[in-house]
């Protein structure tokens, strides 16, 4: 009997080890998964946050830019610089003949003509003088420099021309190639040019988007759940609504997408590809999920409280304003952000509504076309460009980190503002 | 207390069914609570005396299947009225829980509440008047007069229900309703409520629900013994106690069930 008993107490010992055990494998796998996903972010992506920079000597010529030697700022503005930009890169190689003159050409972006004309605008006094300037490297070249270009390819499937190499590892060699910081992937829109894409524009398109979101679904939803939380009788019609709200909360964004397609776009005409349409669907897609919160939090105000508010003679208008709501607010706004931080990482419903094209300024309202961040990974994913590579894993790395902090902030919500009762 | 040598009655329930759903909790209940006494209402759990207190101040419409028939009269107005204002009535008949519940706020919030959505203070000095005498009525104000500011929420568990004494009176109610306010208490929190209990009867009629007998004993005037949901015997304590008429309440008070 006794041995029975021992072989069952140790039976039900190596049960609880056996579960631990499952328990920290599973632990084990996920933060291997998730080691192994950020670092591959990380690794091709670190070399987008820098940029290669040509530094080619310029004759700021007052003839070839057909100015006179004081020129007004009109004049500076509507010079033609194509000239003397076109002659900076042909002297880089005094021997180069026209085609390789072409070749030395695309060597930088082909912002290089403003890259001259800006430096020319912050100093007139360059005008006859020559001075050394940095031109945007093009972005075969600039994945030359990192190492992320296989030199050692057959040269017919090369991007870059042995001449382009030979004279690249010529300015390598007299320190006339520098890599800087990249702050144009932040404050430029999207290029063709890999060199040139940044993601303002997408970054701007997803806050304003979230914005409208916010201001379209938090009123909404919070409304919704005192509502029924607090006033509306408990009958069979609220059950309804309730269940399909938690139905709402399940369909695939994708549907919401169509929704605002078919209504929004079809119906009110509103404009294409603007972040008022993408926020307006995806505060559809929000809301269910911030009327759960709000309501999880407003049941797990203890009754106690308002029966005490009601007790005193405040009316239940009193009681939900004066102290429910308030108590529930950290609750709904982490649920909020959370709901939030969902819709920024959305990309099907708003590539339905044409928030995909190709927008290459930065928007200033939203009512202006623009993309979303999870959008513009997806159009870099799918050009075919190396330079684009890095910028997939950067652009990522910035949505990740946008992510990261809005949900930092609905913990610290959430613990700073909960009060405890009792 | 009697006046030329008549009782005053500030309650008066007539015919009170209360059903929850389909279930019936209390059957025909007819009851005189008289003014400035303590009324003790005792009973077995699930009686149905905690649902005839909240009859009172009708906290009872709080809960959707609750549905109460009869009449109750305060001041021979009769509550149950369509033309009763809740938020009025509640004013006038103030409640003490039987767990403490103050508002996660300030002490002086707390108390302040009240007199605020009543509209009853004009100014801020007005307003620290009313606290002041409400925690001095509630014998609460020595402890806290140097962290009014602090949450209730801080303080022992006895503080908390002088709290809500505090807070009850806050709005000079003619009738206080106290649900067991001394199940969650220690002895000696115990001691000071019900020395509180007796001061205020002077200004407050007080009906209190209990568990302990000897409690009722203590602090009561007149006694209600609730069983299944219906009033068994009501009286003076003294002879609900020593005399009882009928063989239950004898029996409940003796401790032979319960």
């Amino acid at each position: 009997m006794n041995k029975n008993k021992e072989q069952l107490l140790n039976k039900r010992y190596r049960a609880e080890r056996r579960f631990r055990l499952y328990g920290q494998s599973a632990i084990f796998m996920a933060l291997l998964f998730l080691t192994i996903f950020i670092f591959k972010i990380f690794s091709t992506g670190y070399s987008a946050f820098q940029k290669t920079w040509l530094i080619v000597p310029v004759n700021f010529d007052a003839e070839m830019m057909m100015i006179d030697q004081n020129p007004s700022k009109e004049d500076l503005q509507d010079a033609d610089y194509y000239d003397i930009a076109l002659k900076s890169m042909a002297d880089l190689d005094q021997n180069a003949n026209d085609d390789q003159k072409n070749q030395l050409k695309r060597m930088v972006s082909y912002f290089f003509e403003k890259e001259i004309k800006n430096e020319i605008l912050n100093d007139p006094s360059l005008i006859g003088k020559t001075k050394e300037v940095y031109l945007t490297a093009s972005d075969d070249l600039d994945q030359v420099f990192k190492g992320n270009y296989p030199r050692d390819l057959p040269e017919d499937q090369r991007r870059v021309s042995d001449y382009q190499l030979k004279i690249f590892d010529q300015l390598v060699a007299k320190g006339k190639v520098e890599s800087k910081f990249n702050i144009s992937f932040f404050t430029y829109a999207d290029s063709r040019e890999a060199e040139l894409a940044g993601i303002a524009s997408s970054f701007m398109g997803s806050i304003f988007s979230i914005l409208v979101c916010l201001m379209i679904a938090f009123p909404v939803a919070v409304l919704a759940a005192i509502y029924l939380e607090e006033f509306a009788p408990k009958n069979r019609f609220t059950d309804f609504i309730e269940v399909n709200i938690n139905n709402l909360a399940a369909v695939p964004s994708i549907v919401f997408g169509l929704l605002g397609l078919g209504v929004l776009l079809a119906i009110f005409h509103l404009p294409r590809s603007t972040p008022l349409v993408g926020g307006i669907t995806l505060s559809l897609m929000t809301l269910p999920t911030i009327i759960i919160a709000a309501r999880a939090s407003l049941k797990a105000v203890p009754p106690s409280i308002r029966e005490a508010a009601l007790a005193m003679g405040a009316s239940r208008m009193q009681t939900t304003m004066h102290h429910t709501v308030p108590l529930s607010m950290p609750g709904t706004l982490s649920g909020t952000i959370i709901g939030l931080a969902q819709a920024l990482g959305e990309t099907a419903p708003l590539i339905l509504i044409g928030m995909v094209a190709f927008v290459n300024t930065i928007p200033g309202s939203p009512m202006d076309p623009a993309a979303s961040l999870p959008v513009q990974i997806y159009i870099w994913a799918e050009s075919a460009e190396r330079g684009f590579v890095e910028k997939v894993s950067a652009c990522i790395m910035v949505l990740l980190g946008f992510l990261i902090i809005m949900n930092l902030f609905a913990q610290i919500i959430r613990h700073k503002f909960e009060k405890k009762w009792n | 207390m009697k006046k030329n040598g008549i009782k005053m009655i500030k309650i008066k329930a007539k015919n009170v069914d209360v059903f929850y759903g389909k279930k019936q909790a209390l059957y025909n209940i007819g009851l005189d609570i008289e003014e400035n006494q303590v009324t003790a209402l005792i009973g077995p759990s699930g009686c149905g005396k905690s649902t005839f207190l909240r009859c009172l101040n009708r906290m009872n419409d709080v809960i959707d299947i609750c549905r109460v028939k009869g009449e109750i009269l305060i001041n021979d107005f009769n509550i149950n009225d369509k033309s009763c204002d809740v938020v009025r009535l509640r004013e006038k008949i103030g409640m003490v829980f039987q767990k403490p519940n103050p508002f996660p706020k300030t002490v002086y919030e707390n108390i302040s509440y009240g007199p605020t959505i009543h509209g009853m203070a004009q100014s801020k000095q007005e307003m620290d008047e009313i606290v002041e005498t409400s925690l001095k009525k509630a014998a609460l104000w020595e402890e806290v007069k140097d962290r009014l500011h602090e949450p209730g929420t801080g303080l022992s568990g006895g503080q908390q229900q002088r709290l809500c004494i505090a807070r009850a009176i806050s709005v000079r109610p003619e009738v206080i309703l106290m649900d067991e306010p001394c199940s969650a208490l220690d002895p000696i929190a115990t001691a000071q409520i019900e020395e509180l209990i007796d001061e205020l009867k002077k200004e407050h009629t007080i009906i209190i629900v209990t568990h302990s007998m000897a409690q009722a004993a203590r602090v009561s005037q007149n006694t209600g013994f609730f069983h299944l949901g219906q009033l068994i015997e009501h009286g003076s304590t003294d002879k609900i106690f020593k005399n009882p008429d009928n063989t239950k309440t004898q029996d409940y008070i003796t401790g032979r069930f319960g």
